[in-house]
């Protein structure tokens, strides 16, 4: 589908990728067959009405969910087999999370919930994973907060201190859902361009989920989901070019 | 709707179970004085007015400990259901509802559950003692007969006091309707805050002065204790005001021996949420576990007050074995009902901290999913609710011990010192066996059903914007 994509090593993907809620006559579909690749090192957006899909084809390439038919890999991973347990300790340290809001927990302090992924896996983090922490508190202005708790953070903090913690422990793919949906436009756009930096600097692959058009326009690459299937799959664009794509196929749609 | 009701019905549980259980205790003891008055011998007609008298002013005081300890509950429990009701009070504001009426209708959920666990309890109490007055005189505990009555309109009365009872601390735990702005209604987050601090001072400046006065009283006695057994008066007061002042000063009191348990929690990830989630809303968590401190301090200050009796009366009647084998026998009933009268409020306070732990689970779907997407186990999730559950148990618990083995010992100090001097607190240790027992099976049962809930919750479900 996309020239560009096949050059480039995949991180995570799913193949033939089914899900569908209920039996018989109430079947929902949620997504239908689709296969994807996310690049190693790109920024991947996933865009789509709402109903399209696009969270719970999220979910389920983060091991959130499991898929009702396909394959799901991560890394050189297969994990559509996995049982909870194993995907639990999966998310610890090979994917980050970032979500639109309750992102934190709100009883520990900054450092506190950016050492969760490190403390949950038992592992002390190394020297050298010590000093990416501090390179990513200080470039994300947060060393002044670290004993702040989420509630005495405004949002672009919270969501600032969300992406530190996902980038801590440099995980095979970071999933950011709708990120900057619960801000205001000015901090939406710093956050972005945080993530666009870790991309671009450190080589870290996200895959985000929205519906924004001009969050989109961040990405290398945007994939179209409509119904459950993907719609198209196309390199980084410009917002007005991600808003006319959007509207054609919703007039395709209907 | 239906799943409405369900809910409904989940947090209201407790309120009903609650009053039912205080109604059922109120009324079971005023039925058994009459029973009690009618199994004496009919000779002595003239003294059962009197004894019965001397019966019901002595339950009164368990009665009134029992329905004190259910309103600190049924209030508690209606402060947790506005904190999870918060979105659905915003919206009735944003559309023009006022909070006096908001609040007046959350008061009214309490009367009517308070009058529908008072009827229930009031039905099991009359069922019981008809029971025990059907079967009594065949198994000998009774005398045969006898006309033994089995209504007696304070029983009325007591159904009416819960019910009001109920309604009243409804009333007072829905205070923060008021706070709740219509604005939160149009809010994405439904991130539960933390507690405003709100305008404690007067409250603490009181529990300070009664703590002060009664500690000087309790030290007084103890010291007038080598003079006189009137010691005994001074140090009462003593401890009825130092205690009422720790009662109502739970606020304060509470959380730092809260933080002291988390402590002993406090080992990795869940330990460490474990140890701050139980601090989290510390009013909520100190009337969640000041309930069962007062229980728990009475419980053992009884048990120990007449146990270290024993011991010194033991000391006097040194020279008299017959003296001595009856009144340890007498102690010995008088322990095991006192005890188990007490007890009973006790049972009411674990009922609402067993209803703490559910509802603060249940209001924390979310988070919990964020914690199951960031790499907790299911099994992790669980060890975090009962590490909590018992967190909160062992620090009742602890706290309540120590209070009740000093309060008993100063009771027993002050009427016996000025015989044998001063003597080493005698603890039953049976007592506090059953208490510590008592505590380790509510720990796991307050965090079973919670912990069940915790664990089914998805990451995904939890993390669905709603």
């Amino acid at each position: 589908m996309n020239a560009q994509a096949a050059a480039i090593e995949t991180v995570a993907g799913v193949a033939n990728l089914g899900k569908y809620y209920g039996n018989g006559e109430q079947r929902v579909v949620a997504l239908h067959d689709v296969s994807v690749g996310i690049g190693r090192g790109q920024f991947t957006a996933i865009m789509g009405p709402s109903g399209s899909g696009k969270s719970t084809l999220m979910h389920v390439m983060a091991g959130l969910d499991t898929p009702s038919a396909g394959k799901v890999w991560l890394g050189g991973d297969e994990i559509s087999g996995l049982g909870d347990a194993e995907l639990t300790k999966l998310r610890r340290r090979r994917i980050g999370f970032i979500f639109q809001a309750f992102n934190l927990v709100p009883t520990l302090d900054v450092r506190g919930n950016i050492m969760l992924p490190f403390q949950l896996d038992g592992k002390k983090p190394s020297l050298q994973e010590m000093a990416w922490i501090d390179a990513l508190l200080g470039q994300l202005g947060l060393a002044e907060r670290l004993d702040h708790r989420p509630h005495e953070l405004s949002g672009g903090q919270q969501q600032r201190v969300a992406i530190a913690r996902a980038l801590a422990t440099k995980p095979d793919v970071i999933f950011a859902d709708e990120p900057t949906g619960a801000l205001d436009s000015r901090t939406g756009r710093e956050v972005l361009k945080l993530l666009r930096s870790a991309v671009t600097n450190s080589g870290q692959s996200i895959v985000m989920v929205t519906h924004d058009p001009i969050a989109a326009s961040y990405a290398d690459r945007i994939v179209f989901l409509g119904d459950g299937k993907i719609v198209a799959d196309r390199g980084a664009m410009t917002a007005e070019e991600i808003s006319a794509t959007m509207l054609n196929l919703e007039g395709h749609g209907a | 709707m239906s799943a409405a009701n369900g809910s409904a019905l989940r947090e209201h549980a407790a309120t009903v179970v609650v009053s039912a259980l205080s109604t059922m205790f109120a009324v079971a003891l005023i039925l058994t004085t009459g029973v009690m008055g009618a199994a004496l011998d009919p000779t002595l007609i003239e003294e059962s007015g009197t004894f019965r008298m001397t019966l019901l002013m002595v339950s009164f005081i368990f009665i009134i400990i029992a329905l004190y300890v259910g309103a600190i509950v049924t209030a508690n429990t209606f402060a947790t259901i506005i904190a999870g009701r918060t979105r659905t009070i915003a919206l009735y504001r944003l559309v023009g509802s006022t909070s006096a009426r908001i609040r007046s209708r959350v008061a009214g959920e309490g009367l009517l559950m308070g009058a529908i666990g008072a009827v229930i309890g009031f039905v099991l109490a009359e069922a019981l003692i008809a029971g025990v007055v059907a079967i009594g005189p065949g198994l000998g505990w009774l005398p045969e007969g006898r006309d033994y009555p089995l209504f007696d309109p304070l029983a009325i009365v007591a159904v009416a006091i819960v019910a009001l009872t109920t309604w009243a601390a409804a009333w007072a735990g829905s205070r923060r309707v008021g706070s709740v702005s219509p604005i939160a209604a149009t809010g994405a987050s439904v991130e539960l805050r933390p507690e405003e601090s709100r305008g404690r001072r007067a409250r603490t400046v009181w529990a300070w002065i009664l703590i002060v006065i009664g500690v000087v009283l309790l030290a007084l006695g103890i010291v007038a204790s080598i003079f006189s057994p009137m010691a005994l008066m001074i140090a009462f007061f003593g401890g009825l005001f130092s205690f009422t002042g720790i009662a109502i000063g739970a606020h304060f009191i509470m959380p730092p021996i809260l933080k002291l348990t988390g402590k002993l929690i406090d080992r990795g990830p869940t330990g460490s949420l474990a140890a701050a989630n139980a601090v989290r809303f510390p009013e909520r968590s100190a009337r969640s576990t000041i309930g069962l401190v007062i229980g728990v301090t009475l419980v053992v200050m009884f048990a120990v007050a007449l146990d270290s009796y024993r011991a010194m009366t033991l000391i006097a009647f040194d020279n008299d074995p017959m003296m001595a084998a009856m009144l340890n026998e007498t102690l010995a009933i008088t322990t095991a009902i006192f005890t188990g009268l007490v007890g009973f409020s006790a049972i009411i306070a674990a009922v609402g901290l067993v209803n703490t732990l559910s509802l603060s689970v249940l209001q924390r779907t979310r988070e919990l999913g964020l914690l199951r997407a960031l790499g907790f186990t299911g099994s992790q999730v669980r060890r975090m609710v009962v590490a909590e559950s018992a967190q909160m148990t062992v620090a009742a618990l602890g706290f309540g011990i120590v209070l009740g083995v000093f309060y008993g010992w100063v009771a027993a100090q002050t009427l016996l010192g000025s015989e044998v001097g001063f003597a080493a607190p005698s603890v039953p240790w049976l007592v506090v066996a059953g208490v510590v027992v008592f505590g380790v099976a509510l720990a796991l049962i307050a965090a079973a059903a919670p912990a069940r809930r915790a664990v089914r919750v998805s990451p995904v479900t939890a993390l669905a914007v709603d």
